[in-house]
């Protein structure tokens, strides 16, 4: 075991304990067991920030870490939300992880978390936000979408507006009734364990198999008056942790998954896109967005060519750099 | 100190300044302020810990359904709709043994139907028909017990602020918590009036059925009560068909009844004063969410509901016995406290254990709210029994509290009910 | 327990008027000015809502005889309701303050008369603008993170710096009501038995049950 000083701190999280949150109850284990009960990490499932909050309640150093979404409050981090594109090719949890380790590298990306005296320490590695639909029959093809009424947020709503379909603001804990009334015709949602948690799947017709549509980066934070405070022995676990944690994350997508999609398929017709298909909807839903946000974000300031051709560049090098 | 130790003397104290008067939303937002202040040893950090709740906490789309609902029961008076439903209810069921008090309990239903603050029902009761049954020979113990627990139905039945602000707190489905009041909120009213009926059976003194009114009469009574089961129509089909989330229906609901009101010539001032009306409820409302928000904050840093709910699953009891030693502890509470601060305290401790235990969330959601309404009978503070002797000071609020003594027996039955079938509460939103 | 007060007096002073009388009025106006706009807001929600319903149903009732037709949903709908929901959530806080209205428990204060509870509604009121003086700043710079640092909605990215500004400003004008209730009840301590000034009317469980009726009376006479 690792020798040191009795530590406690503290991660704000929301929701319940589940895959997305399995990264941060790994590290609380990991450093609990490797110094001896010496150093805890309490995690605080909405008790400590809600998620919106969490941020400015970690810049102050009231709370050790944090986990985030950055399209929860896209210009807290502008530069940072160029994960959150929609259609971005991450087609496997390695991709991403190596996608978002990339970014989180980059000098740019960490001068915009210091302002809020923060540094990235991992990515949660959400899933792709697959739709479930009910609309009939489904959207096989590209036009298929048009006029769609779907619920999905930020970039990916924009991408399926490009499509022709009409994004509706709709909270997630009334998805269900509306779904089931029409209201709304698809909802998207990160993992198979969040539409499962929302019922999409006893009340949608349909499920994308491989659409893809894009996902939101949640990454780990840590305060950094509170890091520089820290052991370095106690520092050094956190880069142990790091593989683990991966591990841990894909693991807990793929059991949710093993659990959902036998679920699903039994009640879902699975639509699967052809790769030409998947290189139209990025054509005609993404590009523009990606487009649109270079510009915009280029226009403040941000390497924005730079962070987008750093993701298509890792996403394809195929774990080679 | 560690953390559960400052929590457990940061709640102490909040108790005590609540107790000599100091407004809820301020003791509890102080305590908790000095509180995370102390816990996270640092001035700057325990301020931001605190100062972001107000903000956060009141710009949330769901809890903006609530100005609606406060917005409809303003409206509501205007619209004339407790007079007529009265009117009706007595026509048809006068006949039953204390027909007169089972003909307000079914008005009381109604009108909670398009109103969200049982306070408001007590009072318009009280006025509309307490004069009725005594002048019929009513017992005047049983004709101020009926409007006092009759209008504790307006928190169960939706609209209700009560649900909604469950809903935030245990974060569930708005829509789904006020679908399920519905069915609860009628049992009531029928063990309620099964009560009436069995007691005035035994002693006829006590409340005399009425008779006499032709079917003819019956039957014209009814046009009069239309705008209520049509604004109660559209909030419902609303909801229940996923037409539009609480806050659409709410606002559905609000325009219908001001459409009502207009027709019934309500002029601009008096529009313009319910809505200065509204808005000083729903600050009020706001305030002392976000202040006990930032002591729950507290409480949370404090560890302590990790703390409560380790040692609770630590004890070695069936699950029912916890469940009905929760019941016990609302009671006693709600018989000093308000429901709001009561809910917004107790569940960020409360709801894990119960749903640990594995309780379904909407339904524990209508037992709170049961109780909270048990809370607004007892003595020592009883807020319906209180604003029933306020109407009829000619009734002293000590014979209030004795008449309504047999309603909160029945609250206990129908609590017991739900409790032995839970299914009643939630099949309408499976 | 008890939602319910009153003001003083709500006519205009005469010029030659104690001054925390004159104050108190004028800040008043503010707080019911500041109470209108959180009613209004109330009716934009209103409204918003009749219209998203309408939008949705109508298209939904257009598409059946026009499957071309689209379908209509007003953009940044919850963006939009959560920009405006600080106003009533908020800026009448003093207003209601003012009345007396924030919920508390009165068992103990009704038992008390003359000094000791005049005393005791001091402390409440100084402790209230402790608090009330400790989240001004702290709302403060919440509203400064998202002015400098920046900060959006979630779904059509409006700027959330204007509507954390409106905290920090309406609990000033809280402080403010607080102060002058802190010198009305100052002045009940040293001669209790004056005429109470810039203080709500003192009010117990049954007077607050008396007022919801006259308040409700007043309605039904119009109704
Ligand atoms: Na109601
Ligand atoms: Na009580």
């Amino acid at each position: 075991t690792v020798q040191g000083p009795k530590v406690s701190w503290k991660i704000g999280a929301w929701g319940k304990p589940r895959a997305v949150t399995e990264g941060i109850e790994l590290l609380a284990r990991h450093v609990k067991e490797r110094t001896g009960g010496n150093f805890t990490i309490t995690i605080g499932y909405g008790t400590l920030g809600g998620e919106k909050e969490l941020l400015d309640i970690l810049s102050r150093g009231a709370l050790e870490m944090t986990m985030i979404c950055s399209s929860y409050h896209p210009d807290k981090q502008p530069a940072y939300t160029v994960l959150d594109l929609p259609f971005l090719p991450l087609p496997d949890p390695a991709t991403q992880w190596r996608v978002h380790d990339a970014i989180h590298k980059h000098p740019f990306i960490v001068k915009e978390f210091e302002k809020w005296n923060a540094s990235l320490y991992v990515s949660s590695l959400l899933p792709q936000y697959e739709f479930v639909g009910r609309s009939s029959p489904p959207p096989r093809k590209l036009a298929d979408w048009k006029g769609l009424r779907v619920r999905a947020i930020g970039g990916i709503g924009e991408a399926m507006r490009n499509l022709g379909a009409v994004p509706t603001s709709v909270p997630a804990s009334e998805v269900y009734t509306l779904m089931e009334r029409g209201t709304v015709d698809a909802v998207s949602f990160p993992s198979t364990y969040a539409h499962q948690s929302n019922k999409t799947h006893e009340i949608g017709k349909w499920y994308t198999a491989n659409l893809s549509p894009g996902t939101q980066a949640c990454p780990a934070l840590i305060n950094r008056d509170h890091w520089a405070k820290l052991p370095d022995q106690y520092k050094a676990l956190f880069d142990e942790a790091k593989p683990k944690i991966f591990e841990a994350l894909a693991a807990a997508y793929k059991k949710a998954d093993d659990t959902n999609i036998p679920l699903f398929r039994r009640r879902l017709e699975f639509v699967t896109y052809s790769e030409a298909d998947l290189a139209e909807f990025r054509k005609a839903g993404a590009q523009p967005v990606w487009d649109a946000w270079v510009k915009e974000r280029a226009a403040q300031g941000i390497p924005a060519k730079e962070l987008l051709d750093l993701i298509l560049k890792t996403a394809a090098s195929g774990g080679k750099s | 100190m560690e953390p559960v130790t400052v929590g457990l003397i940061g709640t102490a104290l909040m108790v005590l300044l609540a107790m000599i008067g100091v407004r809820i939303a301020y003791a509890a937002a102080l305590v908790g302020t000095v509180g995370l202040v102390i816990l996270t040893g640092d001035v700057a950090s325990g301020l931001t810990a605190a100062g972001t709740v107000p903000y956060a906490k009141s710009v949330n789309y769901t809890l903006s359904v609530l100005p609606m609902f406060v917005l409809i029961g303003y409206l509501a008076y205007h619209a004339g709709m407790t007079t007529t439903s009265f009117e009706a209810a007595k026509r048809w069921l006068g006949w039953l043994p204390g027909g007169m008090a089972v003909a307000t309990i079914v008005a009381v239903a109604a009108f909670s139907a398009v109103s969200g603050a049982s306070t408001a029902a007590a009072a318009v009761f009280a006025r509309v028909a307490i004069p009725e049954m005594l002048k019929v020979g009513y017992h005047r113990r049983l004709a101020a017990g009926v409007v006092a627990a009759g209008s504790t139905l307006d928190s169960l039945i939706p609209p209700s602020a009560l649900l909604v602000i469950y809903a935030i707190i245990v974060e569930q489905s708005v829509g789904k918590l006020l679908l399920a009041g519905f069915v609860p909120g009628i049992i009531s009213a029928i063990v309620y009036s099964a009560i009436v009926v069995m007691r005035c059976r035994m002693n006829p003194e006590l409340g005399p059925p009425i008779r006499g009114y032709s079917w003819r009469q019956r039957f014209e009574s009814l046009p009069g009560t239309a705008p209520i089961w049509i604004v109660i129509g559209l909030i419902f089909t609303a909801m229940l068909f996923g037409w539009a989330t609480p806050t659409e229906a709410g606002a559905l609901g609000a325009f219908s009844t001001l459409l009502f009101a207009w027709r019934n010539r309500m002029t601009g001032q008096e529009f313009k004063s319910a809505l200065l009306d509204t808005a000083r409820l729903t600050v009020m409302i706001f305030t002392i969410v976000w202040g006990v928000l930032i002591f729950v904050r507290f409480l949370g840093f404090a560890r302590l509901p990790d703390a409560i709910s380790a040692w609770v699953s630590g004890l070695d009891v069936s699950p029912l016995v916890v469940l009905l030693l929760i019941y016990l502890i609302y009671f006693v509470l709600g018989m000093f406290m308000d429901a709001i601060g009561m809910m917004l305290l107790t569940l960020p401790i409360v709801y894990p254990i119960v749903t640990d235990l594995g309780y379904d969330p909407i339904w524990f959601g209508i037992i709170v709210v049961k109780l909270c309404g048990i809370g607004l009978l007892t003595p020592p503070v009883g807020l319906c029994a209180f604003v029933v002797n306020g109407v009829r000071p000619d009734i002293p609020v000590g014979e209030v509290f004795r008449g309504i003594v047999p309603f909160v027996v029945a609250d206990l039955v129908t609590l017991a009910i739900l409790t032995a079938w839970p299914e009643l509460v939630t099949f309408i939103v499976d | 327990m008890a939602g319910h007060g009153a003001a003083a007096d709500d006519k205009k002073p005469p010029r030659d008027a104690h001054p925390l009388l004159r104050a108190d009025w004028h800040w008043g106006r503010l707080e019911g000015a500041l109470n209108l706009i959180a009613a209004v807001s109330i009716f934009a929600i209103m409204v918003l809502g009749v219209l998203q319903i309408a939008s949705r149903v109508g298209s939904a009732g257009a598409r059946e005889l026009w499957p071309e037709f689209p379908p209509i949903a007003i953009h940044g709908y919850i963006d939009w309701i959560e920009f405006v929901a600080v106003l009533y959530a908020l800026l009448g806080i003093a207003y209601c303050q003012r009345l007396g209205g924030h919920i508390r428990m009165e068992i103990v204060l009704a038992s008390i008369r003359g000094r000791a509870r005049w005393l005791l509604e001091l402390l409440g009121i100084a402790l209230a603008l402790a608090i009330t003086l400790l989240l001004v700043h702290a709302t403060f710079e919440n509203f400064l993170r998202a002015w400098i640092n920046g900060d959006s909605s979630m779904d059509i990215r409006l700027p959330q710096w204007p509507s954390k500004l409106v905290v920090p400003v309406a609990l000033a004008v809280l402080a403010v009501r607080l102060a002058l209730q802190l010198w009305g009840y100052a002045r009940l301590v040293l001669w209790p038995t004056a005429l109470p000034m810039a203080v709500p009317l003192v009010v117990t469980a049954d007077e607050a049950a008396r007022q919801e009726i006259a308040e409700t009376e007043m309605r039904e006479r119009r109704g």
